[in-house]
């Protein structure tokens, strides 16, 4: 799929809309059926549009042919990953394994250190990495005078994000173990 | 762009996999060598994981904005009570 075609929040919300019509209730069956909440359903099933949203973004881009299939394939990829990390589903012979999480809990007090105290910088290395939005939308969109501008701003909030998750790394004693 | 953000840029291709093949290895060969720019690269992917862990985020909200759309949508509302129904 054309990246252009997701670039606005708009555009997006279409997307998720026919999705949800398409695919929601058979993940909603399924996690009923493995024993969850409705709560639970809701977060696997928006987690699946996270994840499948990348995969059909990335370079190069998946071609997928049913998606809803591919959607609940996910949602029990998610789900078992879930019932997994609940203590209370872990088989008494793992009980002194480490579960391993996408992310580390330094991390996330980073992530929202940063949210509150660099909020636009993050907005523009978000559009840069993650929504991977063209040089001259990124330009226009953050008010700079070109693209040689904002690639410089681009670097600029990297070295700033990059220094306080450097200083903030000092005061989180489970990140030092990254490095 | 002053030297500091140069040196962003070339930890920034190299850890993007933007880097020749041949730049890649000596870039390498350097973080063997210099302690200090090995951790600016390692400080780095821990930012870039930040940026995605922020994006998703940002993403997810919009999504949970959808679903509360389609709650209170009259032409959803029955499809996603009766969703809501598969639990009680």
């Amino acid at each position: 799929m054309n990246k252009n075609r997701l670039s606005t929040v708009e555009l997006r919300e279409v997307f998720f809309t026919a999705l949800y019509t398409k695919a929601f209730s058979a993940v909603v069956r399924y996690i009923a059926r493995m024993g969850g909440s409705l709560e639970e359903a809701q977060d696997i099933f928006q987690d699946s549009l996270v994840i499948y949203y990348e995969k059909i973004t990335s370079s190069p881009a998946e071609i997928i042919v049913n998606e809803k299939a591919y959607l609940l394939g996910i949602a029990k990829k998610l789900w078992l990953q879930h019932y997994k990390a609940s203590s209370k589903h872990e088989p008494l012979n793992d009980f002194d394994t480490v579960a391993v999480t996408d992310e580390q809990p330094a991390t996330l007090k980073i992530l929202h250190y940063l949210q509150t105290s660099g909020k636009k910088c993050m907005e523009l290395l978000k559009a840069y990495y993650y929504d991977e939005l063209p040089v001259r939308d990124i330009a226009t969109l953050f008010g700079y005078s070109g693209t040689h501008s904002a690639t410089v701003g681009k670097y600029k909030c990297l070295e700033k994000v990059r220094e306080t998750v450097k200083q903030k790394s000092l005061n989180y004693a489970d990140f030092i173990e990254q490095y | 762009m002053r030297t500091s953000l140069n040196n962003i840029k070339i930890i920034d291709d190299y850890l993007s996999g933007c880097m020749p093949h041949g730049d890649a290895l000596l870039f390498e060969a350097k973080m063997l060598l210099n302690n200090d720019l090995s951790k600016d690269v390692a400080v780095q992917g821990v930012t870039n994981k930040i940026i995605r862990q922020y994006g998703r985020q940002c993403l997810k909200a919009e999504i949970i904005a959808v679903q509360a759309k389609l709650a209170a949508e009259p032409k959803h509302k029955a499809y996603i009570q009766r969703i809501a129904k598969l639990f009680k």
